[in-house]
């Protein structure tokens, strides 16, 4: 199945694009698509201790099993204010 | 409650939002918190914070905020604009006012939204060093 990956901040530059389309297995969960995206995008390496990960607008951990169609986005620590 | 966010790419008018302040006789303390970009970041001078949001998780997220502030305090309003886009040094890039039957439960509450903004907002700044 497909899911739809945006970045932000910094992660842009560091994969070059601001979203990407993995396809992952049924049950995947958002470790297992953290693995591809490292192997596809190696810089976001350097990052993993404290890279943030949302689907949709709520914040998940990496155990959160994955569904078609869902929207994951990756970004460093917050800076507002 | 009453509660109201903008995230915006247009100036802070502090004129304009005092004027627009919905005063309760219920509300004995009024706070208004100004964010402003200094002139370095990390020693390094700057020109400008060129401010991004994932802005429909930021406004969710701020509504988890205020609801968790409705729920701590007894606040009878909170406004809070967050600029996005390039933001010169010395200008506000936030603004937030809290009214509160008491100025205790209104410092408390404005501390508390600032803090977990800072904790989950998703809003990231990059800044931009002085031409050299």
């Amino acid at each position: 199945m497909k899911v739809k990956v945006f970045f932000y901040s910094y992660f842009k530059d560091l994969t070059g694009c601001a979203v990407a389309e993995e396809i992952i297995s049924e049950n995947a969960k958002i470790a297992d698509l953290m693995n591809q995206l490292y192997a596809r995008f190696p810089k976001l390496t350097a990052m993993a201790n404290s890279t943030l990960i949302a689907v949709g607008v709520e914040y998940q951990g990496r155990s959160y099993v994955l569904r078609e169609g869902d929207e994951v986005s990756l970004f460093p620590p917050v800076q507002g204010g | 409650m009453k509660r109201e966010l903008t995230i915006t790419s247009g100036p802070l008018d502090e004129a304009a939002l005092a004027l627009g302040r919905e005063r309760s006789t219920k509300a004995g303390a009024v706070i208004v918190f100004l964010g402003v970009v200094r002139d370095e970041e990390n020693s390094v001078p700057i020109s400008i914070l060129e401010y991004e949001a994932f802005e429909g998780m930021a406004r969710h997220q701020f509504t988890k905020i205020f609801d968790q502030v409705e729920t701590r305090w007894p606040i009878e309003s909170i406004r809070l604009i967050h600029r996005i886009g390039a933001v010169g040094t010395g200008e506000a890039s936030l603004w937030v006012e809290v009214m509160a039957p008491h100025r205790g439960e209104a410092f408390a509450a404005c501390q508390f939204t600032i803090d977990e903004m800072k904790r989950v907002v998703p809003i990231w700044k990059k800044p931009v060093p002085v031409a050299s």
